[in-house]
C-alpha cells in the first residue's frame, strides 16, 4: 500500500541541466511526485503509474527500488519538497485526475491528489536552501527542505500526504455592518476590511473615507444597514481598476476629466475630420474594435498585470495573458484570439535589490526570479492556448524593481455580422439566465480589484493571486467561438475578470436593467466559502453569458460535451435591481445606478513638479566601434530573440512577418499576420513606451511613445488610414499633484498627437499606483516608483502582402535617412552609457512627421523602397549596425555632416519621426520627386562587404559584422 | 478523399491543418476527440487520420501522454485497425507525441510505447525553422522530396530511444526525417540546426508500412510561400515546402 507516485527521468532533463549548470553542481535530480489522498493497493499502483509515466524514459519509485535508483545517481544526502499550498490551482493534479477517473472509470470514485516537485541534491544545506529559494515561492508554495535519509524514511513509511483546503465548516448568516461609527472606525474598515467576529480583518477594500461615506448616506436614505456582501460589492464596482477614477476626475480646470477630453475626446474629433470611419466598437466592451475588411471585425485590447507579478512573477504573467486573451473572447459576441503580445518593464536582473515589505522581513523576489517568471508566464499562457504571441519588448531600468510592469495584449478577430445580426451588439434581455461557464471558484484572488489599485504596502494581501490554467479556457473558448456563437444561442457575454462575478453580472445587467442571482449555485473547488467570497472570487478561465431561457439547455449540453462545466447561478430582470440571494436569503439589494454611479467623484489638483535633470556623465572616451558596441550589447537594445523563440509565433499559420528578421534574424519593432486564409490583408503589430523620457518633459514622452508606435505601422507597410492605437498609462503616486500633472500632460499629448495623425485610440487601460513602499536591507524605509509609463500599443491593416516591408537592403542599394536628425541625446541610450552632454530631449513636430510617413506610404507601394527599418533606440548608428546584421551585407556610411552636428549626435541621437531605407540606384529619381520638400539626407551605400564602415574626410573606421552579431545577441546577464 | 481532423483538450492547430488538406483536394473535418470516442463508427468515412499540433492536457504527465491515454482507454482497437488499413496516419508535433505515446509508431514490437518524447536539450520551448532531409524511406508521405525548410515548436522533441530499438528503427528505415546543417549535411546534435537534441538528429519517425508519420515540425505553418522567413526575397512561388507533404497524402489516393 502506498499513497504516493513517484517518477524519475532515467535522462538528464533540460530542467536538470539548468538547474546543475545554475548552481554548479552536477548531483541534481528532480523527482515527479503525486501524493493520494487514499492509499493505493498494488494493482492501482501499478495501472495509475503506467497512465501517468512512460518507461522508456522514466523510472516509477517503489520502496523496493528507491535505495537502489537513487544512489545509481549520486549520493544525496538534502531534498526539497514543493507543493502548492491549498487552494492553489494544481493543474498537473487535475490533468493526472481526469485521466484516471478516464481509465479507471467507477473502480476509483473519489480521491483528491496533489502534484510535487522533490529536488535531491548531494551538497550543502546552503545549497539547497538557495535552490529552494529559486524555485519556489513561498507565497504559493509550501518549502520543506530535509535530510535525505528523512526523504527515504517518509517514503517507506507513506509519510507523504496532500494537503487539502481547511476551511472551518460555517454556516452562514446574514452579517450586517454598521456604519454609523467614527470616521477613523469607518477608514479602518477601508484599508483592512470588514471586521469578522473574531476581531480578525478581511483584508483591504480599497475603499477611502468619502466612499464609505457615501455608501453611509445611501444606507441611511433606504433606512437599513449594509450587508457585507454589499459593502464588498461596491467596493469591487468602485475600485480604480474598474472604474477609472482618475481617469474620469474633474482635474483643475478640466471639467469633463482627462478620459473623456483627451482619449475619448481625440477620437471623436478624429472621427468627425475624417469621412472613412474604421472605428466599430470604442472603449465601452471589453475591447475595441475596428474595421478589418467587409466581412471581419479585428479588436484589440492592452492590460496590466503587474501587482500579482510583483508576488508571483510566474502566476502573474500567465493570469494577464490568459485574461486579456478572454477580453477578446468578450468582446461583442465573442472573437477569436489570434494573436498575443507582450511589453515587460524591469528591473535588471543582475542586480541584488534587496527590498523588504516589511522592515527586515517579507523580501521581494529578487529581479531575475521575477524576471525569468515573467517570461516563463506569458510563455505557456500563449502557447498552451494556441495564440501565437509575435509582438513584445522588454526594458530594463532600476526603478521598476519595486513593481515590474507587465503588459498583455490580445487581438482578436469576428465576423461582422452572425446569422444576420451584427457581432459587436450585445444585449442582456430580461429574462435571459445568468449561465457561468467554464472554472470553478475558490478563493483566489480575493480582493484582486480592489487591491491593484493600492500601492503594495505591508498589508496586501497575499491570496490576491490567481494562476491561470490556459487548457481549461482553451476548451472553453473553443465551445464559444465554435459551436455556441455562429448559432446566435446567446444574447450577451462578459469575461470574469476583476471583482469576479460581481463585476462581470453587475456590468451586464446595465443592458437589462437588472440583475437576480443566486450564489449558492456558484460550482466551489471546495466547500467553505463564504457569500462574499464567492460573488467577488477571481478565479480564473470563467465566462458569463446571458442565454435565452429557451436555449440554456442546449447550451449547457454543448459545454459538457466539450469537458466544460456550466451553471445556471440567477436571470436578468428588467427592473434597476442588483439582487443577491444565498440560499434564498437576500444578501445585497441596490439600485443599479447607486451601484455603478454612486461613488464620490474626485477633484484633482496637479501642481509643476520638479524636473529631475539627469546628472552630467563625463563622455567616456572611446572609438566609435567600441561605442556601437557598447550600445548595441546595453540590455534595452540587446537582441530579445532568446523571448522569440520560446513563445510560439507561428501557430494558426498566420505568421508573415516574424519577429525575427532577416538570414541574420534582428528582432523587429513590428510583426504582422496575415489571419484569413482566403484574403491577402495582414494585420501588423507594434507598440512603444518611453519611460526613460518621462521625467523630463511628460508631454514630449507621450508624443515620442505615439509616434514611434505609428511609425513603426508605417514603416512595416500599414495602410496610415488603418492605424489605431491603444494606450495603457502605468503611472505612479497618483495622489501626488505633480504626478497628475505628468499626467495630464502625456494625456493633453495623446490628444494633439492623435488627432494631429489622425490615428484614433480604440481602448485603453490604467494602473495609477505602481508604487513600493517598504524596507531596504538595512531596515531604512524606502520608496520606490515607477517613472511614468505609457504603452502605445498600435494595430493597423496592410492592404496587400506586396506592401510589407524587410529591414534587409541588398547589395548596391543606396541608404537614405527619412527625417531630421537634432542634437536629442538627453536620456538617450548614448548619454546613459557613453555620457551625457549639453542636449536636448527628443521632441516630435507631428507636420514634419507626416510628411515623411505619407511619402514614406507612396514610396513603398510603388516600390521604390526596397529594405526600411525605424529609428528608436540608440539613432541612426543602431539602425545601421542592426540592417546589417540582418542582410549581414556590408553598408559604408558616409559622416560629412550638416548643421554643425557631431559624429556622436548624428549617429545616436534619438530625434523621432526617422526612418533608414534602402533602394535602388534607378529608383533615386521617383524617390526625390516624392520627398521634394521633404527632409532626407543620403548616408551611404550596401556594399555586401563583411564590414560596416563609416568614412570621413579623413578617415575610414571599420567595424566587423560578425562582430556587431556577437555584441547584439549575447545573453542578458542575469537572466 | 476525406480525412479526419482532430480537436480538443488543447489541440491547436486544427484549422490550418484542415485548410492545407482542403487546399490539395480532400474534404474534411474537424472532429472533437469525445464526439469520435461517442462515435467511432464515422472513421470509416474517412482516408486520413490527422492529429495536429497543440498542448492537449497542457503537456501535464508529459507531452501527448494524457491524450494518448484517453484514446487507449477509449479508441485504441479503432485506430489500429485504421493504421492496418490503406489509409493514412499523420502526427505533427503535438500528434507526433501523442502518436508515439500510443505506440502506433515505430510500432516494432507492437506493444506499449518503444520511444519516449523528451524535453530539448536546451531546456526551453523552441520556435525556429529547420530544415530536415527526407531519409530513402518508403513511406507515401515523404516520396519524392529530399530536404524541407519547415518550422518546429516545442518543449519536447528529442526522441529518446533505447540502443537496441535504434538498430531496428535503422534497419527497418523507419527514420522519416532528419534535422541538417546549413551544409546540408546532417545536424550531428548541433544546435539550432538540431533544436532539440534528438538522437541521430531525428525529426520525424514511421512506421513499417510508412502510412502512419509522427514529426515535429510543421508542414502546416510552412504552407504559402509567405509562411517562409524572409519571403520577401523569394516571391516566385506559391506555395512553401510543407505543402509536398498534403500534396503526397493526395497523390497516395490519387
Amino acid at each position: 500500500m502506498t499513497n504516493t507516485i513517484q517518477i524519475l527521468s532515467i535522462e538528464k532533463t533540460g530542467k536538470e541541466s539548468s538547474l546543475q549548470k545554475e548552481h554548479n553542481n552536477k548531483s541534481i535530480k528532480i523527482i515527479d511526485g503525486y501524493f493520494f489522498s487514499t492509499n493505493l493497493d498494488d494493482q492501482k499502483f501499478t495501472k495509475i503509474s503506467k497512465l501517468i509515466s512512460n518507461d522508456v524514459s522514466q523510472t516509477i519509485l517503489t520502496k523496493k527500488n528507491v535505495n537502489k535508483v537513487l544512489s545509481s545517481y549520486s549520493n544525496f544526502n538534502w531534498v526539497v519538497e514543493i507543493k502548492f499550498l491549498p487552494g492553489v490551482t494544481d493543474n498537473i493534479a487535475t490533468t493526472v485526475k481526469e485521466i484516471i477517473k478516464d481509465n479507471l472509470k467507477s473502480s476509483f470514485k473519489s480521491f483528491e491528489l496533489g502534484s510535487t516537485k522533490i529536488i535531491l541534491i548531494k551538497g550543502r544545506k546552503e545549497d539547497i536552501t538557495k535552490i529552494s529559494k529559486n524555485e519556489a515561492n513561498p507565497l504559493i508554495q509550501t518549502i520543506k527542505i530535509y535530510p535525505f535519509k528523512k526523504y527515504l524514511n517518509n517514503f517507506k513509511k507513506n509519510q507523504f500526504k496532500i494537503e487539502k483546503v481547511k476551511l472551518p465548516k460555517k454556516k452562514y448568516s446574514k452579517k450586517e455592518i454598521n456604519l454609523n461609527i467614527s470616521d477613523h472606525q469607518l477608514s479602518l474598515i477601508g484599508k483592512l476590511g470588514i471586521e469578522e467576529n473574531d476581531k480578525s480583518r478581511r483584508g483591504t477594500l480599497g475603499l477611502d473615507l468619502e466612499s464609505l461615506k457615501a455608501i453611509r448616506n445611501y444606507f441611511s436614505t433606504i433606512k437599513r444597514k449594509p450587508t457585507d456582501v454589499e459593502i464588498e460589492t461596491l467596493a469591487q464596482t468602485w475600485s480604480e481598476h474598474c472604474k477609472h477614477k482618475i481617469f474620469s476626475a474633474k482635474i483643475d480646470d478640466i471639467q469633463e476629466g482627462i478620459f473623456k477630453k483627451y482619449i475619448k475626446g481625440a477620437t471623436e474629433k478624429i472621427i468627425q475630420l475624417r469621412k472613412d470611419n474604421f472605428c466599430v466598437s470604442l472603449f465601452t466592451d471589453n475591447a475595441g474594435g475596428i474595421e478589418f475588411n467587409k466581412d471581419w471585425i479585428i479588436c484589440h485590447k492592452v492590460e496590466t498585470h503587474n501587482t500579482p507579478s510583483a508576488l508571483d512573477p510566474f502566476g502573474g504573467a500567465i493570469t494577464g495573458i490568459v485574461g486579456v486573451n478572454r477580453d477578446c473572447l468578450g468582446f461583442g459576441k465573442g472573437a477569436k484570439p489570434i494573436a498575443n503580445t507582450y511589453a515587460y518593464y524591469l528591473a535588471d536582473p543582475n542586480k541584488k535589490y534587496q527590498l523588504y515589505r516589511q522592515k527586515n522581513k517579507d523580501p521581494m523576489l529578487p529581479a531575475n526570479f521575477i524576471a525569468k517568471g515573467i517570461i516563463s508566464g506569458v510563455r505557456v499562457g500563449g502557447n498552451c492556448s494556441g495564440i501565437p504571441t509575435p509582438q513584445g519588448n522588454v526594458y530594463f531600468d532600476d526603478r521598476f524593481a519595486g513593481k515590474p510592469l507587465v503588459f498583455c495584449g490580445t487581438v482578436g478577430i469576428i465576423p461582422k455580422k452572425i446569422k444576420g445580426k451584427l457581432s459587436h451588439k450585445k444585449k442582456a434581455n430580461p429574462g435571459d439566465i445568468i449561465l457561468m461557464a467554464g472554472g470553478r471558484v475558490g478563493k483566489d484572488g480575493i480582493h484582486g480589484a480592489t487591491f491593484s489599485s493600492e500601492e503594495l504596502d505591508p498589508n496586501s494581501p497575499v491570496s490576491a493571486v490567481q494562476i491561470g490554467d490556459p487548457i481549461t479556457q482553451k476548451k472553453m473558448s473553443d465551445v464559444i467561438i465554435r459551436e455556441l456563437r455562429d448559432e446566435n444561442l446567446y444574447s450577451s457575454i462578459t469575461d470574469n475578470g476583476a471583482g469576479g462575478l460581481s463585476s462581470s453580472i453587475g456590468e451586464m445587467a446595465k443592458e437589462s436593467g437588472g440583475f437576480i442571482v443566486n450564489l449558492e449555485k456558484v460550482p466551489l473547488k471546495y466547500n467553505g466559502l463564504y457569500p462574499w467570497e464567492i460573488w467577488v472570487s477571481e478565479s480564473q478561465e470563467r465566462m458569463t453569458l446571458a442565454v435565452p431561457p429557451a436555449n440554456v439547455k442546449k447550451v449547457i449540453k454543448r459545454f459538457n460535451a466539450r469537458g466544460v462545466e456550466a451553471t445556471i447561478i440567477g436571470k436578468f430582470i428588467k427592473k434597476e435591481k442588483a439582487i443577491v440571494k444565498y440560499n434564498k436569503t437576500e444578501i445585497l439589494n441596490l439600485n443599479m445606478e447607486f451601484l455603478h454611479e454612486g461613488y464620490p467623484k474626485l477633484n484633482l489638483k496637479t501642481s509643476f513638479p520638479k524636473i529631475k535633470k539627469e546628472k552630467k556623465k563625463i563622455i567616456k572616451k572611446s572609438s566609435l566601434i567600441d561605442k556601437l558596441h557598447k550600445l548595441i550589447s546595453s540590455p534595452n537594445i540587446v537582441s530579445k530573440e532568446f523571448i522569440a523563440t520560446q513563445y510560439d509565433h507561428e501557430v494558426q499559420s498566420t505568421s508573415i512577418i516574424k519577429p525575427l528578421q532577416g538570414e541574420g534574424r534582428v528582432f523587429g519593432n513590428a510583426t504582422a499576420i496575415k489571419p484569413l486564409f482566403d484574403d491577402e490583408k495582414s494585420i501588423a503589430l507594434s507598440q512603444a513606451a518611453y519611460p526613460q523620457y518621462a521625467e523630463t518633459n511628460p508631454y514630449d514622452m507621450a508624443g515620442c511613445s505615439i509616434d514611434t508606435a505609428y511609425k513603426n505601422l508605417i514603416v512595416s507597410g500599414a495602410n496610415s488610414k488603418k492605424i489605431a492605437i491603444l494606450d495603457n498609462f502605468c503611472w505612479c503616486s497618483s495622489d501626488e499633484p505633480d504626478r497628475l500633472y505628468q499626467l495630464k500632460e502625456a494625456a493633453k499629448a495623446c490628444y494633439d498627437y492623435a488627432v494631429a495623425y489622425q490615428t484614433p485610440f480604440i481602448s485603453g487601460k490604467d494602473s495609477m499606483f505602481n508604487d513600493f513602499k517598504g524596507f531596504d536591507k538595512t531596515g531604512k524605509s524606502v520608496k520606490i516608483s515607477i517613472p511614468p509609463t505609457l504603452l502605445i500599443s498600435s494595430i493597423g491593416v496592410v492592404d496587400k502582402i506586396s506592401h510589407l516591408t524587410k529591414m534587409t537592403p541588398d547589395d548596391g542599394d543606396i541608404l537614405l535617412v527619412l527625417g531630421n536628425t537634432l542634437n536629442e541625446l538627453q536620456d538617450s541610450v548614448y548619454s546613459k552609457i557613453i555620457g551625457y552632454e549639453k542636449s536636448k530631449n527628443p521632441v516630435v513636430n507631428s507636420k514634419d512627421a507626416l510628411r515623411t510617413y505619407r511619402n514614406f506610404e507612396k514610396a513603398n507601394k510603388l516600390g521604390i523602397i526596397n529594405s526600411a527599418i525605424g529609428i528608436d533606440l540608440g539613432g541612426i548608428g543602431i539602425a545601421v549596425t542592426k540592417m546589417a546584421i540582418a542582410s549581414k551585407k556590408g553598408l559604408t556610411i558616409d559622416l560629412k555632416l550638416k548643421n554643425k552636428i557631431s559624429v556622436d549626435q548624428f549617429l545616436f541621437s534619438e530625434s523621432q519621426s526617422r526612418i533608414l531605407v534602402s533602394m535602388k540606384k534607378n529608383k533615386l529619381a521617383n524617390f526625390k520627386k516624392i520627398f521634394k520638400g521633404s527632409d532626407y539626407t543620403i548616408i551611404g551605400k550596401c556594399t555586401g562587404s563583411n564590414v560596416v564602415e563609416f568614412k570621413d574626410n579623413k578617415k575610414i573606421i571599420r567595424g566587423k559584422i560578425s562582430d556587431f552579431a556577437k555584441s547584439y545577441k549575447q545573453n542578458i546577464k542575469g537572466l | 478523399m476525406n480525412v479526419l481532423v482532430l480537436s480538443g483538450y488543447g489541440i491547436n492547430c486544427e484549422n490550418e491543418t484542415l485548410h492545407a488538406f482542403e487546399v490539395v483536394g480532400f474534404k474534411g473535418k474537424i472532429v472533437h476527440i469525445n464526439d469520435l470516442i461517442q462515435n467511432p463508427k464515422q472513421l470509416n468515412n474517412y482516408q486520413v487520420f490527422a492529429i495536429p499540433g497543440g498542448f492537449s492536457y497542457g503537456d501535464d504527465t508529459g507531452s501527448g501522454n494524457a491524450m494518448a491515454k484517453k484514446i487507449l482507454t477509449n479508441l485504441y482497437d479503432q485506430l489500429i485497425d485504421f493504421s492496418l488499413k490503406d489509409k493514412l496516419i499523420i502526427g505533427i508535433c503535438n500528434g507526433c507525441q501523442i502518436l508515439i505515446n500510443l505506440g502506433l509508431v515505430p510500432s516494432l514490437n507492437k506493444k506499449d510505447p518503444e520511444v519516449a518524447m523528451i524535453e530539448n536539450k536546451s531546456g526551453s520551448y523552441e520556435c525556429r525553422w529547420v530544415d530536415v532531409k527526407v531519409n530513402n524511406n518508403k513511406s507515401p508521405w515523404l516520396k519524392n522530396i529530399s530536404i524541407l525548410n519547415l518550422p518546429v515548436a516545442h518543449q519536447e522533441g528529442q526522441f529518446m530511444i533505447p540502443i537496441n530499438l535504434l538498430k531496428s528503427i535503422k534497419a527497418n528505415n523507419l527514420i522519416g526525417l532528419q534535422y541538417i546543417n546549413n551544409h546540408k549535411k546532417l545536424a550531428k546534435g548541433q544546435f539550432p540546426f538540431n533544436p532539440n537534441g534528438s538522437k541521430d538528429d531525428i525529426a520525424a519517425l514511421t512506421n513499417q508500412n510508412g502510412n502512419v508519420l509522427a514529426m515535429m515540425p510543421h508542414p502546416e505553418r510552412a504552407f504559402y510561400h509567405y509562411h517562409v522567413p524572409n519571403w520577401q526575397n523569394n516571391t516566385s512561388k506559391k506555395f512553401g515546402d510543407g505543402y509536398k507533404i498534403f500534396m503526397n497524402a493526395k497523390k497516395f489516393f490519387a
